[in-house]
């Protein structure tokens, strides 16, 4: 008997795990667009162009769920896990940031030295990192592919000399 | 090199050929393998490259070579699935959240092929190339430089020798720089130096007035080399000047190409590069066929001896 007694922590380990999955309590809306592109098809590379869609939405507004204390990163996470969609990211654990370096196999730099990944919430572009940003109920989050540094979608920011 | 360069171990028969064929042969080989990022001609290259050292090294030395190439291959592919995670096809999410698209093993796994082909290629180049074909290939092409390279290479053990021959008369002498009070070592050792530096001064003196009454710098001075460029060789040489621009002709033309991401897509396989291909694996199978061809013909006057 005394040989199954590692099976008590074990379970208990494997319950507070399973029990430790946050409730997703609020809702907000996301929706990543490349439409910029469609302005600048001659600049994308060639095998890239049939990755853009015609009306440049690679995911329309939809309402996500989230639980509270998360930040942008973790429900674009979740959102292109859900649908299917490519998202390639890399992690500064240093900073605490994560850097989108694609979605839907649309790179930065696919468009020239400008071009890369940007969001915004309720219209305005944070400056860091998306997993900085702790999300609210009702937030609207927009992720927009820019080809000139952000001039062409309004998130551009003067970079101090 | 071992002592393989100068016994004539190495019977096979496309070692017998002129070095300038041989050497055509490995570079137009191993620029395809490098520069073709095609899954089959990576796998082309690969076969050729297994089947020439299994002709020209036998199956000790390729055992041992495939024993290092396997490991290292999987370990390229791995590195290239951790690091690269573009492509259309995800199979699943990697634990640091990144996914695990198909494109990606497939590249990693073509990478893998393209250095392990090469390392065959390399395993054989060593054993048909060998150091006195290298140094008649360079004679012809740079004869300066290729004498002053002999000539550093030929001074550096006769200045060791020499070395150690005055170090010891030296130590006769009572002048000993292993052993005693450490200024009294450096006092001997720059006597010793000063004597191996006037010697130097007086064998180059020696060796110029040598290689000058034996003609050395006259025009119109030959050399003699052992390699004769035959008939055989000719036909060889066209062989290979047909495949080399069969094979460019198909790159530049863009037949070869083929992408990896975001979606695998290369030419429609049609008749014209089909040819290519054949093209390219008789291009790597030249030595295993020439040697099968010498072979039979061998058996054939064997038997018919007999």
């Amino acid at each position: 008997m005394k040989r199954f007694l590692w099976l008590v922590p074990a379970l208990l380990l494997l319950l507070t795990a399973c029990g430790s999955k946050e409730e997703l309590t609020e809702t907000c809306t996301i929706s990543i667009s490349c439409a910029t592109l469609l302005d600048n098809m001659e600049q994308v590379p060639e095998e890239k162009t049939e990755l853009v869609p015609a009306d440049g939405w690679l995911l329309r507004e939809t309402q996500v769920k989230f639980a509270e204390g998360e930040s942008v990163f973790d429900v674009l996470q979740r959102v292109t896990r859900e649908h299917k969609i490519h998202m390639e990211y890399s992690d500064t654990p240093m900073y605490n940031s994560a850097y989108i370096e694609g979605i839907g196999n649309l790179y930065e730099f696919d468009c020239g030295s400008g071009s890369g990944w940007q969001y915004s919430v309720n219209d305005w572009f944070p400056n860091y990192g998306c997993s900085g940003y702790a999300l609210e109920d009702g937030d609207v989050i927009e992720w927009v592919y820019t080809c000139s540094m952000g001039k062409d979608v309004g998130g551009y920011v003067q970079q101090e000399p | 090199m071992s002592s393989r360069s100068l016994d004539m171990r190495n019977r096979d028969t496309f070692s017998g050929y002129h070095p300038v064929i041989n050497l055509f042969y490995f570079v137009l080989v191993l620029a395809f393998s490098m520069v073709l990022m095609h899954p089959v001609c990576l796998c082309i290259s690969l076969t050729a490259a297994l089947c020439c050292s299994l002709t020209l090294g036998g199956k000790k030395s390729v055992r041992g070579s495939l024993l290092l190439l396997l490991p290292m291959a999987l370990v390229a592919a791995a590195v290239n699935v951790l690091f690269n995670h573009e492509g259309a096809t995800i199979l699943a999410y990697l634990p640091s959240g990144n996914p695990l698209t198909l494109e990606s093993i497939i590249y990693g796994f073509s990478a893998a092929v393209m250095l392990s082909a090469l390392v065959l290629w390399f395993l054989c180049f060593s054993q048909v190339m060998t150091s006195d074909k290298l140094v008649y290939l360079f004679g012809r092409i740079i004869p300066a430089l290729s004498l002053v390279i002999s000539m550093t290479l030929r001074f550096v053990p006769k200045f060791k020798a020499q070395f150690k021959v005055v170090a010891d008369a030296q130590k006769c002498a009572g002048r000993p720089i292993d052993e005693g009070k450490t200024l009294q070592r450096i006092k001997h050792a720059v006597t010793v130096f000063s004597i191996m530096v006037t010697w130097s001064l007086e064998n180059g003196i020696e060796t110029a007035d040598s290689m000058k009454s034996r003609g050395y710098g006259l025009p119109g001075r030959s050399a003699f080399s052992i390699y004769t460029f035959d008939k055989r060789d000719k036909k060889a040489l066209l062989w290979l000047t047909f495949c080399a621009v069969t094979m460019i002709y198909g790159t530049a033309s863009g037949k070869f190409t083929w992408q990896f991401y975001p979606v695998m897509r290369g030419m429609p396989l049609n008749g014209f590069v089909l040819v290519l291909y054949l093209v390219d694996l008789a291009l790597g199978m030249t030595p295993v066929f020439l040697h099968w061809q010498e072979e039979r013909n061998w058996k054939k006057l064997q038997e018919a001896e007999a």
